[in-house]
Formats: structure tokens, sequence, C-alpha cells
């Protein structure tokens, strides 16, 4: 993180300490690496929406006593994040047999890579082009077929095809430009 | 191989993926493997809707929450005990001031309170009315009590301002503290003393110290007058003061203390009679005097203060009557302004860099004259007093918009009188190190005395003069 925008973070944070209303800015900052994070562990959408939500409920309530120590606020946000793993983890110990848990909650170096540029795709399906972006959040967020959002945008097959594929292409090449940087 | 198929294939792998099988790579084009790899990631991709909708069930929270930091459940091991002339009306203040929850009383059928207990933020306060059999004895009682009260809250201006619209006094005005807190002190309509304050950052312990060392040092440097540079001028004041004078200058005190959070220093008689108040804003003194049937001098001031909108909005709430609402303007600043319920138009501004960016000696309460020929008013100013002029803004065919006049340690703003800007000629308290001369020198500019240089029971020897735009300027020098 450059100094400019870990200045800007830590004045945005004590604005929200300050001002609780200005915390759907911090909100609007970090929702896609909690999501990320949390959906590297888990893979069912109700799941993963659940913990999200709980973790920046969990920061709303606490961030009073969030102190600033040089560390990112992401970092505060994944141990949220973390913890919430792990209690439902423990939760789910007493249900179901331990083979079926995930492994280890807290997340490795290379892991935080991952979860860093995931975070970054599901930003950058916002700066698609239009009609890219509604074909991509479409298949992939609401996870509909081909066929039906055709119907629903009242296109052929093959052109919804052809927008996936520009769309992706698109993805990739601003992702490789952002790792160049 | 023909670009639909390659379409084709990727469409295959992005079903396969969001089926949750594996997708079959080898048989895939290279082209596309990249691609796949990129769907592979998107998986999982959250929906628009349950972003929004949990961004608005955060916010519909936050609404709920009171401005007091949220309470712990487990209570602390330590509560004050205090004690009232009248509890049920303390209650009743806290609750409204500070956003204190009761928790439980126990009342007298005549509503004596005996016990009661109320929560603010964190804290659980216990109290009673007085029972002096008991020792339970009030500070109304007592004349004062000797024990302060600390309160963190998530923002301490709106905190203060409320508690003293309210009903408190603010005995020390709001301020950054080196510690890293900006806070403010109140004493409550019950006579205890509150230390309100927010926390802005972590300051170590030893860079405490230093700055604490600092603070004496330099409150002895200050204590020795013959080291002291600045001993012409009485403690606190720069070189202009504005003075203002009005049928009621009670209101007027009464006026910035609401909307300004000014901490009123004292009163006594003036010297044509009536009355003389001096009080602080900030980092500036300013004089407020007259009453009915003296001379009034309504004056105008741009008043610099960290936030434009809520001192404007308080100055309304304590009767003042709205000239512009705040905005964005062009030159640098977000400013309004106000005319007081006495006639004085304050020009309130938070400028968007620090104050002494623009130029130094622009403090707090800055004085603002609208002449008629302000290139006149200027050259008076230099030849009378030495002032130099720290920048100009003039219309294209010369006429003086803005301008700002450096003297002693102070700045002076200007415009040219027009449309709703009148002359306002206004009085000044100005503290020069060698009164007599620059009285004649004064006179040699243009100025008529109307008291020549004498020594005044209160410690100062000073002459008045009036300049050729009406202006009285109060040229001291303070007698060690």
């Amino acid at each position: 993180m450059s100094r400019g925008s870990e200045s800007e973070e830590r004045l945005l944070i004590e604005a929200a300490q300050k001002d609780p209303g200005r915390f759907a800015e911090l909100y609007e900052h970090h929702f896609h690496q909690v999501y990320a994070y949390i959906a590297r562990r888990v893979s069912d959408r109700n799941e993963i929406q659940d913990l999200t939500a709980h973790v920046f409920q969990q920061a709303l309530a606490n961030l009073g006593k969030f102190k600033w120590r040089g560390a990112p606020f992401i970092t505060w946000l994944y141990r949220i994040a973390s913890n919430a793993l792990s209690d439902q983890r423990k939760r789910r110990s007493r249900e179901v047999s331990s083979d079926d848990l995930p492994n280890g909650e807290s997340a490795s170096e290379v892991d935080l890579e991952e979860i860093e540029q995931r975070a970054q795709l599901f930003k950058a399906v916002d700066a698609l082009p239009e009609d890219q972006r509604r074909v991509i959040i479409m298949r992939f967020a609401e996870e509909k077929s081909i066929r039906d959002i055709a119907s629903e945008l009242e296109r052929t097959e093959g052109a919804i095809k052809q927008l996936q594929f520009r769309g992706l292409e698109n993805l990739r090449n601003r992702l490789a430009e952002k790792q160049a940087n | 191989m023909a670009e639909r198929s390659i379409i084709d294939q990727l469409d295959d792998a992005v079903s396969a993926i969001l089926a949750g099988r594996e997708s079959d790579t080898a048989a895939i084009d290279q082209s596309v493997v990249e691609l796949v790899a990129v769907a592979q990631q998107l998986r999982g991709l959250p929906r628009d809707e349950f972003k929004k909708h949990l961004k608005d069930t955060l916010v519909r929270s936050n609404e709920m929450s009171s401005p007091v930091m949220k309470p712990e459940p487990a209570l602390p091991s330590l509560s004050v005990y205090l004690c009232f002339n009248n509890a049920a009306g303390a209650i009743e203040y806290y609750k409204e001031a500070f956003g204190a929850e009761e928790l439980m009383r126990l009342a007298e059928p005549g509503g004596k309170i005996g016990h009661a207990e109320i929560k603010i933020g964190e804290a659980v306060i216990l109290m009673s009315d007085e029972y002096p059999d008991y020792g339970a004895i009030s500070p109304q009682t007592l004349g004062g009590s000797p024990m302060k009260l600390h309160l963190s809250v998530l923002d301490v201006d709106s905190f203060v301002a409320k508690a003293v619209s309210l009903g408190a006094n603010l005995v020390r005005p709001i301020e950054d503290q080196s510690y890293g807190h900006r806070s403010g002190q109140i004493t409550d309509p019950f006579g205890y003393t509150w230390i309100i304050s927010t926390h802005q950052k972590d300051v170590p312990v030893d860079e405490m110290q230093k700055q604490f060392d600092d603070f004496v040092q330099k409150r002895a440097t200050d204590e020795t007058p013959a080291s002291s540079k600045t001993s012409y001028r009485r403690e606190g004041f720069h070189t202009v003061t504005p003075y203002l004078t009005v049928e009621q200058p009670a209101m007027l005190l009464e006026f910035t203390r609401k909307a300004f959070l000014a901490t009123e220093l004292g009163r006594t008689t003036g010297s044509p009679g009536g009355l003389h108040a001096e009080t602080k804003i900030g980092d500036s003194m300013l004089m407020i005097g007259g009453g009915v049937g003296l001379e009034q001098r309504p004056t105008a001031i741009h008043l610099y203060v960290p936030d434009v909108d809520a001192a404007y909005q308080r100055s309304l709430e304590a009767g003042a009557t709205s000239l512009f609402e705040p905005a964005d303007q062009p030159y640098g600043e977000r400013s309004g302004a106000v005319q007081d319920p006495t006639g004085n138009r304050w020009y309130i501004a938070t400028p968007f860099v620090p104050l002494n960016e623009i130029a130094e000696g622009l403090r707090t309460i800055t004085l603002y004259l609208h002449p008629i020929g302000a290139q006149g008013l200027i050259d008076f100013l230099r030849n009378a007093f030495g002032s130099e002029e720290v920048m100009r803004h003039q219309a294209p065919d010369g006429m003086i918009l803005h301008a700002k006049m450096r003297i002693g340690d102070s700045i002076v703003e200007l415009g040219e009188s027009r449309g709703g800007s009148l002359p306002m000629p206004t009085a000044v308290y100005m503290y020069v190190e060698d009164v007599d001369a620059l009285y004649e020198r004064a006179l040699k500019a243009g100025a008529v005395s109307v008291l020549p240089p004498t020594d005044q029971p209160y410690g100062d020897r000073n002459a008045w003069v009036k300049d050729p735009f009406d202006n009285i300027w109060y040229l001291a020098t303070h007698l060690a």
C-alpha cells in the first residue's frame, strides 16, 4: 500500500469512528476483499453471504476500538473473518464428523495474494462495458444459463456467448495490466 | 480453428465450472485456457443486490446507535456517585444533552430522589438528591466541585454544542490537544465540570512527556517579562482585536457563546459607561461593549472555524439571520454568512487549506472592513501603522474586491463597499510597542485625535484616533 493511500485510509477510518455514517465508504472499499476471503474457504453462496454480513456487522460495532498500528484496515477485517470461520468450524464440529470440515482458517501469504487478485477481478467486472458486464453478472453471480440470459436480454444465444467471451477476455487483460503495474 | 468454436469451447468450460464439474483442459484450445482460469475465479461472483442490501442494513443500524461510544455488557468496577440539589432535573438534562439512559430511581412521594442510576456510554453514574445528614451535598450548595468527569464521545464538537445549547457553560474551548485528543471543558447546569473528548490518534508517552516539557518551558518563558518581546500586549492578545459596540452587549455575548462556542473571560464597566467584556473564540480575542444610548458600531468579521456548516447552523439557532447559506467558494473556502441579533455580520468560513498557508497572522477572528474608497484605507493603514499589503484581488476596472493587510502580527481584510456590503465603520483595539509614537504617526497620516495618550486604570496607556473612514483605533501599550 502506498503512503498516500495509507493516509487516505487512515483518515477514512478516523472519520468513520467519529461519524458512523461514514462506515459505508469503508464498506465500499473492502467489500470485495472480505467476500473473496470467505469465498476462498466456503463454497455455498448463502454461507458466504451470511459470513460476509457478520464480518461487517462486527467491524461496525467494534470500529471505536480499532487502533491504527500501521497495518492496513483490511488485515483487521481478515482477522474478524478468520475468527468467524473458525467459530463456524467449531460449531460444525459438534454437528458433523470432522472429515467434512474445511482446512485451517488463517490464510497463508500465497492465499492472500490469490484473494486480493480475486477481489480485483470482482471489482473489475463493474468496469466492463455495460452489455458485457450484464452477461458476466447474470452468468456468474446469478448463475443463469446462456438460453435464459438470451431470452431475458432478447438476443441470440450466439450473441450472449460472444459477449461472455469478450467480457472474460477484457477481464484477463485488465488483470494482466494490474499485475504488470 | 474458427473463432466461433473457440467461443463455444469457452462456454462449455464455463458451464462445467458453474455446475461444479472439472472442465477438461486438455480438450480446450490453448488460446482459451487463460479465459477458463478467469472464469474459474469468477465462480461465486457476489450479487449486486446482496452488496447493496448489506450496505443498507449497516447504514440503518448506524442511525440507531447513540452518539456516545458503544456500551460494553460488563459494568465497570468503579462508578462515580454524584449529588444534586435537583437530581430529577439532572437526569432529564443528561438524557437530553448526553444521550443518557435512566436505569432506575428510588424516589420519595414528593419526587426527591434517594438513589438513581443512569448510563452514559459505557459508564454507570449513581446519584441522589441532597441529604446533608448523610454527607450528600451538591456542588451548588458547596459552590463548586473539585472533581472533573471525563467523557469520551465520537464527535466532541457536536456533543458540546448540544450540551451548551441546553444550558452548560463552555469553560475551555474545544481544541486539538498534543496528546492525541480533541477536547473541551464544560460545566453543566448542576455545577459538575466535564472534559469532553474525542480520541484522534495514539501518542507515545515519551512524546507526550516531551510536549509537556516544552509547555512547562514555554510557560516559564512567558512568565518572565524581561525575556518577553510581547510584554507591551496583555497575555493572549495579538496586535488587532476587533471591538464590537452594540446596544445590547449581553445579548451579543450570549450569541457568541452559543453560536461560536466563545469563552467569556470577564465583564466590567466601559470607559464611556455601559458594559466592557472580553471573550475568546478559537485563538482570538474579541472585545464587546456598549449599552443603551451609547454609540453603536456593528462590525463585519471573517470567522475561520473548523466546521462552517455546524457554526452556521448554531448561529441560526442562536437567533441570527442568514445572509447566505454555506457553499464551496471559488476563492478557496467553504463559507456562509449571518447577521447576529445585534447587527454584526459574520462571514463564517472553513478554508480548504490551513489558515497559516493562506497568510501568516490569519486567525479565527479576522476584522473585515468595507470602506468607500478601499485604496484610501489601504494607504492610510500603510502610512499610519506601517501596515503591509499581503494580497489583493481586484476587478478589471480597478475596484478592490478583497485585500489582506498585515498590521503587526495580525491580518485585517477589506473590500470595497458595494451591493449588500455597506460601510460598517468599526472600532479596533490595537496593541503597539510605543503608543505615543504611533499616535503622532496616525495624526500625520490623516487621523483625528479623540484622546491623546493617557495612562488608564486598567493597566494600559492608550490613545484614541479616528481614521478618515470613521473607524476608531484604540492604540494601546500595556504597562508592565
